[in-house]
């Protein structure tokens, strides 16, 4: 199977090495090889129809900043000429327009192409063209990376859950918010502890999305469209973030033995970001930056995950996992080969 | 869910104590108590308590505890669920603003029992915090009040947060 990669910054870098790694599991799970044969930056490609050398890939972007020595304009054309059966779309999520990355996923899947994405901007605003596009030509769009990094949600609900009926998810789905909150938790105040995010690099140097709620609305969009089978938008979900919580809020809440944590939450009416009040020891009252997530079900009740949701290697993994899960599909079901 | 008891205990020190303590023993949690010394009855005197408990189960062990107390249940009634929650409110307001937000939300809703605490202003800053505490009778009650405060909070600047 031919993987061609765009966007090749942190998770982009993590997921060829995650690939390098199991390069023996794979390939003894399959017969073959799994291989690299294009990868993208924001400037630059590289392709080789023969493969190319995961860390290498890695290690000419870390030394020159650029992980391919050809330029392009239109990462159309780029994506038109290669021949690759995958694509894994971890480009910058720009949620206002969908960026480089719907443009992307569009392309893969009309030529028919299985397509992995972790971006969050093109799955809440144009979830349910994407996926009609992909079923019209027969391929698959999964982004199990999407929604809370290594946390397996998506895949759980869909496959592990499926004759479930789900009837509510709740949880925390912004690992920078529930870095914060935790700090004021210990008595930091906000801009403080928002401070100390950026330093430590859970926050980015504009925290907007973050603070917001905004890419915690991301998320909840892609739960409810994936999960509940809403046709929703970014912008159907009332949204309040946590930049009006204060320090004595916190401290009120701490008095009545509870913390405030940033929730999404999904029922088939509801689509809801924003500040909730939590029992101190309930599953949803944890502390740093982990993403957690509770899973009303009828049959087997509530199940709770929770992991990190964000980080090179843990975002890797989720693109793995869906991987497997389109190369199992290609051997399983209609006889497609790996085509190496 | 909330009872309202009326039990008749021996007119001797000690009776009506012994007659709570069993309540507050199954976490429960004495919401009124009228103790009428005019009803005697066989030299019993009258209490009526409402209170608050868990579950059935709970109460039929309070009722076993009564009885194995030698207190007579003469009536057991109005009893009924109750559903609580817990809202946050974080803006620029006074508590006047608070309080008749909450009596224009009793107008459309059947609430219970209504609790508001405020926080201090803080220094030069002219936010503070409230939290309100409710009891409503069904969920429905409980959902109409969330989707009240929250039209009514957005319209006013003010940050709502509401329990799970």
């Amino acid at each position: 199977m031919r993987i061609f990669i765009c966007g090749f910054g942190t998770v982009g870098q993590g997921f060829a090495e995650v690939l390098a790694s199991r390069k023996k599991f794979l390939s003894e799970r399959y017969g073959k090889d799994i291989i690299i044969i294009g990868a993208m930056d924001s400037r630059t490609f590289a392709c080789d129809p023969a493969g190319l050398d995961p860390l290498s890939l890695v290690s000419r972007k870390k030394e020159t900043g650029k992980v391919g020595g050809k330029e392009y304009s239109d990462p159309r054309d780029v994506l038109s000429e290669c021949d690759y059966d995958v694509l894994v779309e971890v480009s910058p999520t720009d949620i206002k327009t969908g960026g480089a990355g719907l443009g992307n996923i569009t392309c893969a899947l009309e030529r028919g192409k299985d397509v992995i994405t972790v971006n969050k901007g093109p799955l809440a605003l144009r979830y349910r063209e994407l996926m009609d596009l992909a079923k019209k030509n027969g391929c698959l769009l999964r982004y199990e990376g999407s929604v809370g990094g290594a946390m397996p949600i998506i895949n759980l609900c869909t496959e592990g859950l499926v004759g479930e009926k789900i009837t509510s998810i709740r949880g925390i789905f912004n690992g920078t918010c529930n870095y914060i909150l935790s700090k004021m938790d210990k008595g930091q105040p906000f801009d403080q502890a928002l401070k100390e995010a950026q330093q430590l690099g859970y926050a980015e140097t504009n925290p907007t999305n973050d603070i917001e709620g905004y890419d915690a609305a991301c998320k909840v969009v892609i739960l409810a469209n994936s999960v509940f089978g809403r046709d929703v938008k970014f912008d159907d979900v009332r949204i309040t973030g946590i930049t009006s919580i204060t320090d004595e809020a916190v401290a009120m809440a701490a008095s009545r033995n509870m913390v405030i944590r940033l929730i999404g939450e999904v029922t088939e009416s509801k689509l809801e970001v924003g500040p909730r009040l939590i029992p101190k020891g309930h599953p949803l009252s944890i502390s740093g930056t982990l993403n957690t997530a509770q899973i009303i079900t009828d049959l087997a009740g509530p199940v709770t995950v929770s992991g990190r949701g964000a980080g090179r290697t843990e975002t890797a993994s989720a693109i793995l996992s869906d991987l497997i899960a389109i190369a199992d599909r290609r051997l399983r079901t209609d006889g497609k080969s790996l085509h190496l | 869910m909330i009872v309202n008891a009326e039990l008749f205990v021996k007119d001797l020190p000690g009776q009506l104590v012994g007659s709570l303590e069993p309540i507050s023993l199954l976490d429960g949690n004495i919401v009124e108590v009228v103790h009428n010394r005019e009803k005697i009855v066989n030299h019993r005197i009258c209490i009526n308590v409402t209170f608050e408990i868990e579950g059935q189960e709970q109460l039929c062990r309070l009722k076993d505890v009564w009885k194995s107390k030698d207190i007579i249940i003469s009536r057991l009634g109005s009893v009924y669920q109750t559903y609580s929650m817990e809202y946050m409110l974080i803006g620029d307001f006074d508590g006047k603003r608070i309080e008749d937000l909450i009596g224009e939300a009793s107008g459309i809703v059947n609430l219970d029992a209504t609790d508001i605490r405020y926080s201090s202003k803080a220094g030069n800053s002219s936010m503070r915090t409230a939290m309100v505490a409710v009891k409503t009778r069904s969920e429905e009650d409980l959902e109409m009040l969330d989707r009240f405060l929250d039209r009514k909070c957005r319209e006013s600047g003010i940050t709502y947060v509401r329990g799970v």
